[in-house]
């Protein structure tokens, strides 16, 4: 609507949100006629709805405002005066957010009510307020807020009608202080080792560390290093292959692990060839609770080890479920669902869907309806839950996987309790006793609900006896070694920092992302880069308390101590200070010797990164990208052919990125590399060749011509 | 001066913090194997080696060891 029109037509009601889609929602739901009107100023999209009164919907696009340094340059150290800034002025590439803070800005003249109703957590309540006090020029004072935990007409109605009167103003500061705090450590600390490496070696690289993303990389370190120090140890295990009616079944030795091989020997040698004669039948039966309903922490366990969807992915999902009003909000840390949310008509609404209409019918004609809740809390949202709506669009498959696991698990949670039983024969073979198993269900209960993704497997044995004599086909004796502990996966990482208490359901899955995006870790299965190695060293010698669980954890503790005003964000951003002076003089005295360790450790993670696989003509080198110094133009090369020990060399395509991604080719194994050309799709290259599928492709080409 | 084996700053004992903890667990992993099969300390060092269980440092500590008949 163009902003001259506005004298004639009187004031609205605007109302602030933090995403276009969650506008979209709220305008639809509260005009009159279900029929928000899309307009656009300035080419910022916002929403018209018609009620007892105009009311104009404009969104965010997420933080309008950050943190920045009052004054300017990279170059410097410590930094300790600091300013809440527009995104464009502090950030490059962000100029889209001008035109939208002077859109809003204009839309602000025109109206005399104002609501916040953007997500109703920390990161919600910063963008409501920055948008309000610095772009609506100070109504952060006067606006109510709206507070709802899903995009469906009904909560968003009752939210309008039951607005609170103003700001949640303890979020606000607990949100203030997380940002300011976590800019402090940020700028410092990643300043103090980018420079340092800088100074050494005259080459710009930025290295970041951060007040969660250091303790996070020191666990990582600490089980790397295990795993790096650690020495198998030999042990044995013995098993017994009984027959039972028609079947084998595996029975285990009495002693798990066996430390000699002699006392291995003698349990076979004494089994050899013998019956065995079932000493003992041992049934129990054992009830499994349901599981509790979704947090968000949760959520991306179970879908990292469901689908290997990693915890960013997953958040990244369930926030478009959210904002097509599929799920409720998913950044909460409930595993409580209150009964306000109305359980009955959620499971009518799924009953719709042929899918679910079996099993919400079942829940349905329960007496009583009460799930099974777990013991954390969130005082903004309930757990993730399903708002009962139908996809009015077509999900991808990742969009569906993961709102059917909300589905499942919600339905799951108002499950019976499951019985199980298991079995232990004891089996006595010339005086050696071992152990056959079985595991069944025996009343689903919740299971039902949540079949297709309920880990347990089933071992059913046939009816045996006491006294019974069984055939023991054989003895096998197996030798093992000791593992070392497992790497963590960032589904298991992220687990770590929740147990932990270190950063927040809202950034722990971008943490573990900043982590790859730095180099100081990779694969799926997380191995320490020597860059990672390095910087929690450097971190650990010369400011162990940067790089504290302990600390972080307090640090933490306080800042929610702000939301319920038992601390004050002034006290917690001087005592962030406190700690960060020493720290930073410390870093700057050893500004050389820390910016060796690091350059060294720099230039060998590109090196290591700038490798392809290992060459299959010598099998003993490395693959590179190597410059012709003749011609400039780039091929792979062997790492032997400068000790005079492999020739093998392959073509590259002379334009776009080509990147080393660590897969070998389906084909034929040959290392491969992806190929990016600017406008084109990205291409997987193997370097053989004489690849088959290169030939088959060739072959179809041809095929195709011919045609 | 550098580690032995790699070229960190060397301890001690000759060897960075990682390989004299490396160093360490090899040794006191001897007597485990010793008990368990009666192997010979230059054996114990090659099985170690071939490994696929052993850790990166301790492979290297053990080759190291192996080809230097070091203890």
């Amino acid at each position: 609507m163009p902003f001259t029109e506005r004298d004639e037509m009187g004031k609205y009601t605007m109302i602030i949100t933090e995403k276009p889609d969650a506008a979209l929602r709220i305008a639809s739901a509260l005009d009159a006629q279900g029929k928000a009107k899309e307009k656009k100023a300035n080419g910022v999209p916002y929403y018209v709805a018609k009620r007892d009164k105009e009311i104009v919907v404009v969104p965010a696009i997420g933080h309008l405002y950050t943190v920045a340094e009052e004054r300017s340059g990279r170059r410097h150290y410590p930094v300790f005066l600091f300013e809440w800034l527009p995104r464009y002025a502090a950030e490059k590439g962000a100029n889209q957010i001008r035109t939208w803070i002077e859109a809003i800005s204009k839309l602000s003249k025109d109206a005399d009510v104002f609501i916040d109703a953007c997500d109703y957590d920390i990161e919600g309540s910063i963008i409501g307020y920055c948008i309000l006090k610095y772009a609506c020029d100070n109504k952060e004072t006067v606006s109510k807020r709206m507070k709802y935990s899903t995009l469906t007409k009904e909560e968003l109605e009752k939210s309008y009608a039951e607005m609170l009167p103003h700001l949640d103003f303890g979020l606000i500061e607990a949100g203030r202080a997380r940002h300011e705090v976590d800019w402090l450590y940020g700028i410092n600390l990643s300043r103090a080792l980018t420079l340092a490496a800088k100074e050494w070696s005259g080459r710009y690289v930025t290295l970041s560390t951060g007040r969660v993303q250091g303790p996070t990389l020191r666990f990582l370190v600490a089980r790397e290093k295990a795993i790096r120090y650690f020495v198998p140890t030999p042990y044995w295990s013995i098993k017994a292959e009984v027959q039972i009616a028609d079947s084998v079944f595996e029975a285990m030795y009495e002693k798990k692990t066996i430390a000699t091989k002699i006392e291995a020997n003698n349990v076979i040698d004494a089994c050899k060839e013998k019956d065995g004669i079932i000493e003992n039948v041992d049934a129990k039966k054992f009830r499994q609770m349901p599981p509790t309903p979704f947090d968000l922490g949760a959520l991306q366990s179970e879908a990292y080890g469901l689908f290997g969807y990693t915890p960013m992915r997953t958040s990244a999902i369930a926030q478009r479920l959210y904002l097509d009003a599929l799920i409720s909000y998913p950044r909460t840390s409930s595993q409580k669902l209150p009964p306000a949310i109305n359980y009955e008509a959620i499971l009518r609404n799924l009953n719709r869907a042929r899918e679910y209409s079996k099993l919400t019918a079942e829940l349905l004609s329960k007496k009583e309806l009460k799930p099974n809740e777990g013991r954390k809390i969130d005082p903004a949202h309930p757990a993730i839950y399903p708002t009962g709506n139908l996809p009015e669009r077509e999900l991808d498959i990742s969009e569906r996987n993961i709102w059917n696991l909300v589905v499942r698990r919600f339905m799951a949670v108002f499950g019976d309790l499951a019985i199980r039983q298991s079995i232990r024969v004891c089996i006595n073979i010339n005086g050696h006793h071992f152990y056959l198993s079985g595991r069944q269900t025996l009343e689903k209960g919740w299971i039902h609900f949540y079949e297709p993704y309920v880990r347990s497997e089933e071992v059913i044995l046939p009816p045996v006896k006491k006294g019974q004599k069984v055939n023991i086909k054989r003895v096998i004796l197996e030798d093992k070694f000791t593992k070392p502990p497992p790497r963590y996966n960032p589904g298991s990482l992220l687990k770590k920092m929740e147990e932990t208490e270190i950063g927040t359901k809202a950034t722990r899955a971008s943490i573990i992302q900043t982590l790859y995006d730095r180099k100081y870790v990779k694969e799926e299965r997380m191995v320490v880069t020597d860059l990672g190695f390095e910087v929690v060293e450097v971190l650990k010698k010369y400011c162990p308390e940067v790089v504290s669980v302990k600390l972080t954890r307090e640090i933490e503790e306080k800042m929610n101590q702000i939301q319920i005003n038992s601390e004050k964000r002034e006290d917690v951003l001087l005592e962030a200070v406190e700690i960060l002076k020493p720290v930073t003089e410390e870093l700057k005295s050893k500004e050389k010797i820390i910016g060796e360790q690091l350059s060294k450790a720099i230039k060998k993670a590109e090196f290591e990164g700038s490798i392809i696989g290992t060459c299959p003509v010598c099998s003993t080198g490395k693959l590179t990208i190597i410059y012709s110094r003749k011609t400039g133009k780039r091929f792979v090369g062997c790492t032997n052919y400068f000790k005079k020990q492999c020739t093998a060399s392959f073509p590259l395509p002379q334009r776009g990125a080509v990147t080393p991604i660590g897969k070998s080719c389906r084909g034929c194994g040959w290392p491969t590399v992806l190929v990016r050309i600017k406008g084109g799709r990205p291409w997987t290259l193997c370097l053989n060749p004489k690849c088959p599928l290169k030939e088959e492709r060739r072959k179809n080409i041809e095929m195709q011509n011919m045609r | 001066m550098k580690c032995k084996i790699c070229d960190r700053e060397a301890g001690e004992n000759d060897y960075c913090e990682f390989h004299a903890k490396a160093h360490e667990n090899i040794v006191e992993k001897y007597e485990f194997w010793r008990e368990a099969c009666e192997i010979t300390w230059k054996e114990y060092l090659s099985e170690i080696v071939k490994n696929p269980s052993t850790g990166e440092w301790a492979k290297e500590m053990a080759e190291y060891l192996a080809k230097n008949g070091e203890k």
